[in-house]
């Protein structure tokens, strides 16, 4: 039992946070709480952004970044789309066509990175333009829809009438990521590589490889977070994913994901997913556009990394934040260090 | 200039980091114009004691006085104002600022008021007087990072003196330099003291302290042992006063010649201008020392034998198989490694765990065609190096950066020799470690050679590669100047060698 309830710290409170959140919408919008199965069907419109989220903490935790997720989403739909559309092709087939596409996308993203050594911002800020271009010459003048009610199922079936299909994706892949970042080889190496490249290379991890494949990861999880918004919208547009990337990249961080490689989990992540969903989906109901929610995930993305870099060598707690804001001496770095 | 400091006086200093008690009621003071050396074991507390008298770390107990008076060194520039500066034991020059901009960094002298002017003028003039003044001969408008460290050690000496310090601690200025260094180093802290400045300094070499030092206190996990005057400076007293135990490292044996077919060959090993022209064997259970002074491209040689770093031409053969273009996964796989010399950059990885550290060189094996790690082996690993090693921990889930320098590098040295290899290249094993566990790490070395492994030593220590090596190679500009063997690996055989090689 013990394992069941978070250890570090951070996700404890992260825990706090979504239970205060949830409560709060539900008692001061009302609308909000609609039932349990309503609440469920909630998570269906945020986890688009989630399945982003996973394929994005695997690039930062070496330290990386990819802008181009939103681009590689909206190509990845279009794809699939005119694969349907103008080819005929089985739907499914082309499903998984695109998702390879991304993967592929991804890829492209990583040899660039490690073999033209262009720093990962600028690298993935370029892709991001050049793919999304792409997507809106291909997608040509009217987005493609109608892709039939089996695809439909997705991004907005139910199993047994209650449980969100994308739910149930979304909990098998987070165990899988929260798996492979902690029990093989590769999460191993990864993690080396985000907290010392340089040794990571000296123990004979093959730094470049690694990197290439976090790339390539990133870029499926993309494309399928693109698939099911086209299967929850049921049409395809190319500038679709433009809405992913601000918000899947604050799930990371908020999620305790260092912005520098190295620390933190999926649990964190997967509860971040559900405190922004939460957020998101709530501040809807309330009435509030969507320029102030945005606005509110900035912040948020701000604010989490700046609390992360005061408290990273002190721990976590009520007793630390009083101490650090009583005193307005500069953080005690190299403290820990000797 | 030329006032005399106070005595600085610190009395039952305690200090904490997290749930490691680093100095318990400590004291220790510094007469004016002495040279006041601190010796001890890693993680005795010799680097925080000088951190907190120069304000980097503030003491939770105790007081810090000068001629009497109570300071509050609440910051490294409250320690400058009162005449204190601290030599850190890796410089901090910014290495892309000039060394006159490293030298008046943050109190930049400026022209006119609006808008004022940095007036670089005075600046250069006056970094250049006083690096003359301590017989540094570089030019002050070159970028630091053209500096070797010694030089960047004197700037850091010229930067006290320039802000007016007169009590200036040594963080163990001595282990990254030369013997020649060295000798320039004391002559200067020879002048300084002359001068009336106050000098603290740490070392773990008995020859440096006795030739330096005018008093030595000796700490052990935290707490004065020993004090002891000029005169009363006994190797053996000192020593045990450091380790708690006597300890005996004064041997040479020699061993017959390794035979057999050399496991590790190196032909014709080249990346100009760094090295060319390489070319040598290593037996099983042999001991090979590689010298050589820093930049003279032993350490890049070593790389590029491990598949670390670029080679334009030459092979490397390892037990009959060419690993010339191997990746340094299938090197370490295929039986060679190399220990790093800068633990914290290359050796290991301090906010990760003993068993993620002591497994991060085989990980491969570690996982199955399904990738997943073997819990259990990892385990099993980590338990075994704990236990090998004697690593001081409170268990193998305990982050490396938590732990003293010494158990630091008991874990990259387990971390190498688990991954069985046939050929181990060690980069200044002991450096920074103290007698007692450089003893240890001797016997480590011997006990792996006895048992088949061949070693490489690379070492500026000449003891060390006396007591240690069957064979010794000297490196200079990047070429191998001599070889010696056998009962020619003496003190003066070496050091002639040493000498052959700087008259090049």
């Amino acid at each position: 039992m013990k394992y069941l309830f978070p250890r570090q710290p951070w996700d404890r409170a992260l825990v706090a946070i979504l239970v205060a959140l949830f409560t709060g919408f539900c008692i001061l919008t009302p609308g909000f709480y609609d039932g349990f199965h309503g609440t469920l069907a909630i998570t269906e419109e945020f986890l688009p952004f989630g399945f982003v989220a996973l394929g994005l903490s695997v690039v930062i935790l070496t330290g990386g970044i990819d802008l181009s997720v939103g681009s590689i989403s909206g190509l990845a739909a279009v794809i699939m789309a005119i694969l349907i559309k103008s080819y005929g092709l089985n739907t499914w087939l082309a499903v998984l066509l695109a998702v390879g596409a991304g993967g592929g996308l991804g890829w492209l993203n990583g040899q660039i990175i490690t073999r033209l050594r262009v720093e990962p911002l600028i690298a993935t800020l370029s892709t991001n333009f050049i793919y999304s271009s792409i997507a809106i010459a291909l997608a040509g003048a009217s987005p493609p829809y109608g892709f039939g009610h089996a695809f439909g199922e997705l991004g907005t079936g139910a199993i047994a009438g209650w449980l969100p299909v994308q739910l149930v994706i979304f909990i098998v892949m987070a165990i899988g990521f929260s798996g492979l970042i902690t029990r093989t080889g590769y999460g191993r190496r990864l993690v080396m590589i985000g907290y010392n490249r340089d040794a990571a290379h000296y123990a004979g991890v093959s730094v470049a490889s690694v990197e290439r494949r976090a790339y390539c990861i990133s870029g499926v999880m993309a494309a399928f977070a693109g698939i099911v918004l086209a299967s929850y919208y049921d049409a395809v547009r190319a500038d679709m994913g433009d809405i992913l990337l601000l918000t899947s990249i604050t799930m990371v961080v908020l999620g305790g994901i260092s912005i520098f490689g190295g620390e933190g989990g999926i649990l964190g992540v997967t509860l971040a997913v559900m405190i922004l969903g939460v957020l998101r989906q709530g501040m809807l109901i309330a009435g509030f556009s969507d320029m102030v929610t945005t606005m509110l995930i900035g912040a948020i993305l701000l604010s989490s990394i700046a609390i992360k870099n005061l408290f990273s060598s002190r721990g976590f707690d009520l007793g630390s934040i009083i101490r650090r804001l009583s005193s307005l001496r500069p953080p005690e770095r190299m403290a820990s260090k000797s | 200039m030329s006032r005399t400091p106070g005595l600085l006086a610190a009395t039952g200093i305690d200090k904490r980091f997290g749930a490691n008690s680093v100095l318990r009621n400590v004291s220790l003071s510094l007469a004016p114009g002495e040279v006041h050396t601190l010796m001890g074991e890693n993680g005795a507390g010799k680097s925080t004691l000088f951190r907190i008298l120069a304000g980097i770390h503030q003491p939770d107990a105790g007081q810090i006085n000068l001629d009497g008076a109570a300071l509050d060194l609440r910051n490294p520039s409250a320690a400058y104002g009162h005449g204190i500066y601290l030599v850190p034991q890796e410089p901090a020059l910014l290495k892309e600022l000039s060394v006159a901009e490293n030298m008046f960094l943050g109190m930049l002298p400026t022209r006119g008021w609006f808008p004022s002017r940095i007036d670089w003028k005075t600046i250069r003039g006056q970094a250049q007087d006083s690096l003359s003044a301590l017989g540094l001969d570089v030019d002050v408008r070159d970028d630091a990072k053209h500096l070797s460290i010694a030089q960047q050690q004197l700037v850091e000496c010229a930067k006290a003196l320039l802000r007016g310090c007169r009590i200036i601690l040594f963080d163990e200025p001595t282990s990254p330099l030369t013997g020649r260094e060295v000798g320039i180093l004391f002559a200067i802290m020879r002048r300084l003291r002359a001068q009336g400045c106050t000098l603290g300094f740490i070392s773990h070499r008995m020859d440096e302290v006795s030739e330096i030092s005018d008093r030595v206190s000796v700490l052990r996990d935290g707490a004065v042992t020993d004090e002891v005057d000029r005169g009363g400076f006994d190797r053996a007293r000192l020593v045990r006063a450091m380790v708690g135990r006597e300890v005996i490292f004064d041997r040479r044996r020699v061993r017959r010649e390794a035979e057999g077919e050399p496991v590790l060959s190196v032909r014709g090993l080249a990346h100009a201008p760094v090295f060319s022209g390489v070319d040598f064997d290593v037996r099983p259970g042999e001991i090979l020392g590689f010298s050589g002074l820093i930049g003279s491209g032993r350490t890049e040689i070593a790389e590029a034998v491990c598949g670390l770093r670029e080679k334009s031409a030459g092979s490397v053969t390892l037990a009959g198989q060419d690993i010339s273009t191997s990746s340094i996964g299938d090197i370490i796989e295929a039986g060679l490694v190399y220990v790093p010399e800068d633990r914290a950059r290359h050796g290991v990885i301090l906010p990760m765990s003993i068993r993620d550290n002591a497994t991060a060189g085989q990980i491969g094996r570690l996982q199955g065609k399904s990738g997943i790690l073997n819990r259990g082996r990892e385990i099993a690993i980590a338990t075994d190096t704990m236990r090998r090693y004697q690593v001081r921990a409170r268990g193998i889930d305990q982050p490396v950066g938590q732990l003293s320098g010494g158990n630091q590098q008991k874990v990259v040295f387990g971390k190498w020799m688990s991954t069985n290899p046939k050929v181990a290249i060690l980069d200044e094993p002991t450096r920074g470690v103290d007698v007692g566990a450089k003893d240890e790490i001797y016997r480590l070395i011997e006990e792996l050679s006895a048992q088949g492994m061949a070693i490489v030593v690379i070492s500026s220590e000449l003891e060390e590669l006396i007591v240690l090596c069957d064979r010794v190679i000297a490196i200079y500009g990047g070429k191998i100047a001599a070889e010696l063997k056998g009962a020619d690996v003496t003190a003066a055989r070496v050091g002639a060698a040493f000498l052959g090689a700087e008259a090049h």
